[in-house]
């Protein structure tokens, strides 16, 4: 159980994705222009990441090495079809408003990422706590970039107007720099908050992000 | 030799398995997209092309086999179960591609009048702030209430004023209107029988 915590609660701060481990930023940058479609998209890949985390789990120990990138592909592929035609019979508009970056979603480097380093490594609980842990991180982040640059881009937030008509919108947070600028700052107030944390316990600042890469795995330094 | 059989089987067997699983996902999921595609790509079409029906249309559509064997989707307009008018979809040659335009009629099937009572464009990859104002009011308008008469543009001896500029996206806009009237006049004596049964108790 503790084990199972871990692996769960890691995706939720200590690697929070995108974040922490700085992967997937294509749909990042692209989609969270508003709070409800980057909650969306992090819905899709909650989906799409926890059942290939699954599969590739539980067909781990037929896969020949030498093809396995292709069997993570294919069954990536093939969830994130799944997912686009069902967003498309029940959530047309946001399949509007995502367009080409759900279909992209395959190449989204978190997916392969979790494959390659955790899920065909681990056994199916572990596999599955990892995934939904890596997606919930990851739909909160988009779901809290859309939120800011959704309230200083449009002056609303789930498109409910919360500033009032003495707001300015900055267009610079709807177009792509203003994402730049966000995950940067962002990400500068999640290690600033670390150190800060560190210093309470008494312990020495770190210089950038400080993974515990025998347990992660996703860059594959051994 | 052993691991290359495997290899060749695990990988064919994991796509196979996929395709199989695409597939049966697509054949659910098909008529719920295609309700979808009405409901948010024509369905604002099709309300601005007629008012004063107090029907769905996309919900009573039915769809007709034209003379040369293609399948075409009318949405009616039925007022108090009367048939009032109907829409359908039209293309259009245009300057990037093809113009969809959805062209309403306003119809009475007992005294055989019909004129055009509006349009909307669905579709079209015509160039932003030039071409792409044949979707403006402006240009839309013209067509609203229009008889069949004189539906050409100016400079081709008609009544409809064509877009500064895009003579090319107004032309083709025109065009698929001229190919909708001519499609309502080969099918609309069966309308009637379609939805006007509707009347009887």
């Amino acid at each position: 159980m503790n084990r199972l915590w871990k692996e769960f609660s890691k995706g939720l701060w200590n690697e929070l994705p995108p974040f922490k481990v700085v992967l997937g930023l294509c749909p990042v940058l692209a989609v969270t222009k508003t709070a409800d479609n980057g909650f969306g998209m992090g819905l899709a890949v909650i989906f799409v990441l926890t059942l290939s985390n699954m599969l590739v789990s539980s067909v781990r120990k037929v896969i020949p090495a030498k093809v396995r990138i292709a069997c993570f592909i294919v069954i990536a592929a093939s969830l994130v079809v799944c997912v686009e035609l069902l967003m498309q019979a029940f959530a047309y508009p946001l399949y509007q408003q995502l367009g080409i970056f759900v279909p992209l979603i395959v190449v989204n480097c978190i997916i392969l990422g979790r494959a390659e380093a955790f899920a065909s490594k681990n056994p199916i609980t572990y596999a599955i706590a990892d995934g939904l842990g890596m997606g919930i991180g990851f739909a909160m982040s988009l779901t809290v970039l859309g939120a800011i640059r959704e309230i200083f881009g449009y002056g609303t937030l789930f498109g409910v107007q919360i500033l009032g008509s003495w707001f300015k919108p900055f267009t610079f947070m709807v177009e792509a720099p203003g994402a730049f600028v966000c995950l940067g700052l962002g990400l500068a107030g999640m290690n600033a908050l670390t150190n800060w944390q560190r210093r309470l316990k008494g312990l020495d600042a770190i210089e950038g992000p400080k993974h515990d890469c025998a347990s992660c795995g996703m860059c594959n330094i051994k | 030799m052993k691991e290359m059989i495997k290899m060749v089987v695990v990988l064919s067997l994991i796509c196979s398995l996929s395709g199989l699983t695409l597939a049966s996902v697509r054949g659910v999921t098909k008529p719920f997209i295609e309700e979808q595609v009405l409901t948010y790509v024509q369905g604002p079409a099709i309300k601005k092309v007629y008012t004063g029906n107090d029907n769905n249309p996309v919900r009573d559509r039915k769809t007709f086999t034209l003379k040369d064997g293609a399948e075409l989707t009318v949405f009616p307009f039925l007022k108090g179960s009367r048939l009032g008018g109907v829409a359908f979809e039209s293309h259009g040659r245009g300057y990037g591609g093809e113009i969809g335009v959805m062209v309403g009629f306003s119809y009475d099937p007992a005294s055989d009048m019909a004129d055009v009572s509006g349009i909307g464009i669905t579709t079209m990859k015509e160039t932003p702030g030039v071409g792409s104002r044949v979707n403006d009011p402006e240009f839309g308008e013209q067509f609203k209430n229009h008889p069949f008469k004189g539906m050409a543009l100016k400079s081709a001896g008609g009544d409809i004023s064509a877009v500064a500029g895009a003579t090319i996206s107004s032309t083709g806009t025109v065009d698929a209107v001229k190919t909708a009237i001519a499609t309502f006049n080969e099918i609309k004596g069966e309308f009637s029988s379609t939805w006007g049964s509707q009347e009887q108790p």
